[in-house]
């Protein structure tokens, strides 16, 4: 399997995980007969049956909260959320039952429960279908969070959520599905908690999630056409967090950009942004820049959208900033 | 029970120390092996560890040169009295904790200043469409006339008016010694970035430092500050003068060395670093200081110590000055290894990365001014070590082999050796070696 789309690359991800365990199975809206609202799980429930790929109701909180039993009875459930938007109707059993019960029972129980998720904007959804709220979650110890950008992530990160002990929101982007890369014949888990770099560079790092990862890379290579060497680093996991690798990047760089498709006030770059000024303080040779979007409910007029949501180009002129002149 | 955090050492030879900052401050918890504080010392900058937990009770010494051994702050329980203890200690001390409250003043009122130009928070900002980055401009309003002052005529700043810098342009001008208020910054809105440190430090290391600097405005006599690399310099070349020496020069051929060099580049892998020939010769030398004992030694206090392995220092001219990080171990290590390290010492010694680590333990020098097209030299010995080769520029020369004149590549080598350790015999058969391995380099394997 040379070139897989990122769809693909999800759908091999939890057909094998399914062949070679008994105890993962999928629960969803539409996920059976019509193969997800994404059409990621498409042809399971032809390998796989109805037992153990299940249509729910139309309740997140129903969805999440059966996962969650599920999973602290010794199964590996997947679940599928729509669109992440619809996260917000599991808060309770996320926040207050899933993330919590490990800890809670003194490690009698655990939830090893993996929450599929989409999200993201560029192809007018409107303003409740196409958030990126993968801050939210961050908040919450108990939690882990993934946010994987290319196919091979995507299958090697989505391997080690299911096989995690604890829950895992896992956040996809819908504008990524399409997207072609080379993934290794054997799947290969890649651990939770470890950045990956992209691209090296001596001049400025940026650090990306999700879509932004690819409109970084095209703004390096516009950057790298004026001379500045970017670098681009991908955490990959947003909980538990590489801050070593994000560090040692701006420790040689001595410049940082954060990016991602959220609105920037109170988003992950937020986060990212402490860790690095708190760890490269005496590195840093440029106040730290920050890309998302505009704080805005996402409009849905495409060209209003446009304006809201980062670009390649607005991680370039925060690049520029970086590295500017009097 | 309290316990006195004292100035460690960190390495051979270091007697004092100067503290650059508190990373903690009086009250907070510290846990064991938690950095305390910046130490600057003669050789690199370096955070000084806890070695007790509890709370920082007391800073006696805040910052600026102390001896080894000194007390400098004070580790306890937190309600704990630690007058008593900090009589004796201060008795220790001497006159150093007299500087102390100065200091603690002038970080306040530099705090007070900052506070006093900080501008109000945006206030309300919810539901605005605001552009990212367009915060800045508000934050000097006050000061527009500094910000955009002729970059020819700086403008002097007020006293006691903050430098803005980034936090690298004020880590490199800390360890440099360079005050950052003499700078004009280049970056947004004035500020002194890197670049315009690095500038400012490499500047006088290119100007004649000599009295008659033609350089200084005429009658004007430019004064240049030792930086405390520049000291450690000065002082251990003229501990270095005090050895008996003796010098011994020899000419080789040295095409099989430049083959071997191009053959090693005609192999380089993708992501390899390029071998040189001095990397070809830190390998041949080590290989002859196992073959000559007496020569990889140090001289330590009245004994010498012959080492077992042949740890090679290389001689690096940074714009702070010259320094000499360790390839360890090279006898056991290919060219392409030694080229590897070496490539790594070189790029941290100019950009003041290296730990104290990197710079001990060296029992051989290779000092190299081959491309600076230098014939050949002698250099001053690097005490503890008993020797050291100066090599000079690879030319073509005129050379009889076998009764026929030859033009072929010429390297001059030149061995300083402390006639304490080692006799004139001694370095003579090791130059033999070396100029052996130089004509045949494979018989250093």
């Amino acid at each position: 399997m040379p070139e897989v789309t990122y769809r693909e690359a999800v759908r091999d991800a939890l057909a094998r995980a399914m062949r070679e365990d008994e105890r993962v199975f999928l629960m969803g809206e539409d996920i059976a007969e019509m193969g997800g609202s994404m059409a990621v799980t498409q042809g399971l429930l032809e390998e796989f049956g109805p037992k153990r790929v299940r249509n729910t109701p139309i309740s997140e909180m129903a969805i999440v909260g059966s996962g969650i039993g599920a999973a602290m009875q010794g199964l590996r459930p997947v679940v599928e959320i729509m669109y992440e938007d619809f996260l917000t109707l599991s808060m309770e059993q996320l926040v207050n039952q899933a993330a919590k019960h490990r800890t809670m029972s003194g490690g009698q129980l655990s939830v090893p429960l993996t929450i599929r998720t989409q999200g993201g904007a560029g192809w007018s959804p409107g303003a409740q279908h196409a958030q990126q709220l993968e801050a939210w979650f961050v908040h919450v110890p108990g939690l882990k969070v993934v946010f994987a950008s290319t196919p091979e992530d995507v299958r090697g990160l989505l391997w080690s959520a299911i096989y995690d002990e604890n829950p895992v929101v896992f956040f996809e982007h819908r504008t990524l599905y399409p997207i072609k890369g080379e993934i290794p014949d054997e799947l290969e888990p890649i651990p939770l908690g470890k950045a990956r770099i992209h691209r090296e560079g001596t001049d400025v790092s940026v650090i990306a999630t999700g879509r932004l990862v690819h409109e970084a890379l095209a703004a390096a290579d516009e950057a790298e056409k004026d001379g500045i060497s970017v670098e681009v680093v991908d955490p990959r996991t947003l909980q538990p967090l590489d801050e070593e690798a994000i560090i040692a990047s701006v420790v040689k760089t001595t410049r940082a950009v954060t990016a991602h498709e959220a609105v920037t006030r109170g988003g992950f770059g937020a986060e990212l942004t402490a860790v690095i000024q708190h760890g490269a303080f005496d590195y840093l040779d440029a106040p730290i820049e920050r890309v998302g979007a505009k704080f805005a409910p996402l409009p849905f007029a495409p060209v209003m959208e446009e304006h809201v949501i980062p670009h390649a180009a607005d991680v370039l002129a925060a690049i520029k900033r970086t590295v500017a002149r009097a | 029970m309290a316990v006195e955090v004292k100035l460690p050492r960190l390495g051979q030879g270091m007697e004092a120390g100067t503290i650059v900052r508190w990373l903690k401050s009086e009250g907070d918890a510290v846990a064991k092996g938690e950095a305390l504080f910046e130490l600057d010392t003669d050789k690199v900058t370096q955070e000084v560890e806890a070695e007790a937990e509890g709370v920082l009770l007391k800073i006696v010494v805040s910052e600026g040169e102390v001896n080894v051994g000194t007390t400098v702050g004070v580790i306890g329980a937190g309600d704990e009295d630690v007058t008593e203890l900090l009589t004796t200690a201060q008795e220790g001390n001497g006159a150093a904790p007299a500087e102390a409250p100065q200091a603690e003043g002038d970080e306040t009122a530099e705090k007070e200043a900052e506070e006093e130009s900080k501008p109000d928070a945006p206030s309300d900002v919810t539901g605005d469409v605001e552009p990212q980055g367009e915060v800045e401009p508000q934050r000097d309003a006050e000061q527009p006339a500094q910000a955009v002052a002729d970059p020819d005529s700086p403008t002097p700043r007020a006293s006691g008016e903050r430098v803005k810098a980034s936090p690298l342009a004020r880590r490199i001008a800390r360890e440099r010694g360079i005050d950052l208020g003499t700078l004009t910054g280049s970056g947004p809105e004035g500020r002194v970035v890197a670049e315009d440190v690095e500038q400012a430090a490499s500047t006088p290391a290119t100007a004649p430092s000599t009295v008659a600097a033609p350089s200084a405005a005429p009658g004007e006599v430019e004064v240049v500050q030792l930086t405390s690399v520049r000291k450690t310099i000065a002082r251990r070349l003229t501990e270095a003068w005090e050895a008996p020496v003796f010098q011994l020069t020899v000419i080789a051929d040295a095409s099989e060395l430049i083959a071997t060099r191009e053959r090693l580049v005609d192999l380089m892998r993708e992501g390899e670093v390029k071998p040189t020939v001095n990397d070809v010769l830190t390998r041949i030398v080590a290989s002859a200081l196992m073959r000559h004992r007496p020569v990889n030694a140090q001289f330590v206090e009245g004994e010498i110590h012959r080492h077992p392995t042949a740890s090679v220092g290389i001689a690096v001219a940074t714009a702070n000055g010259l320094v000499v990080p360790v390839v360890r171990d090279a006898q056991t290590k290919s060219i392409q290894e030694i080229a590897g390290v070496r490539a790594d010492l070189v790029e941290r010694s100019r950009t003041s990365k290296l730990q104290l680590a990197d710079l001990e333990g060296g029992t051989f020098t290779i000092s190299n001014l081959g491309m600076y097209g230098i014939d050949q030299f002698i250099a001053v010995l690097n005490p503890p070590q008993v020797a050291i080769l100066a090599v000079g520029a690879i030319e073509d020369r005129p050379l009889v082999v076998e009764g026929e004149l030859v033009i072929a590549p010429v390297l001059t080598m030149t061995l300083t050796c402390d006639h304490r350790a080692i006799d004139g015999s001694e370095g003579a058969e090791f130059l033999q070696t070396v100029k052996a391995y130089v004509e045949t380099p494979a018989l250093a394997l």
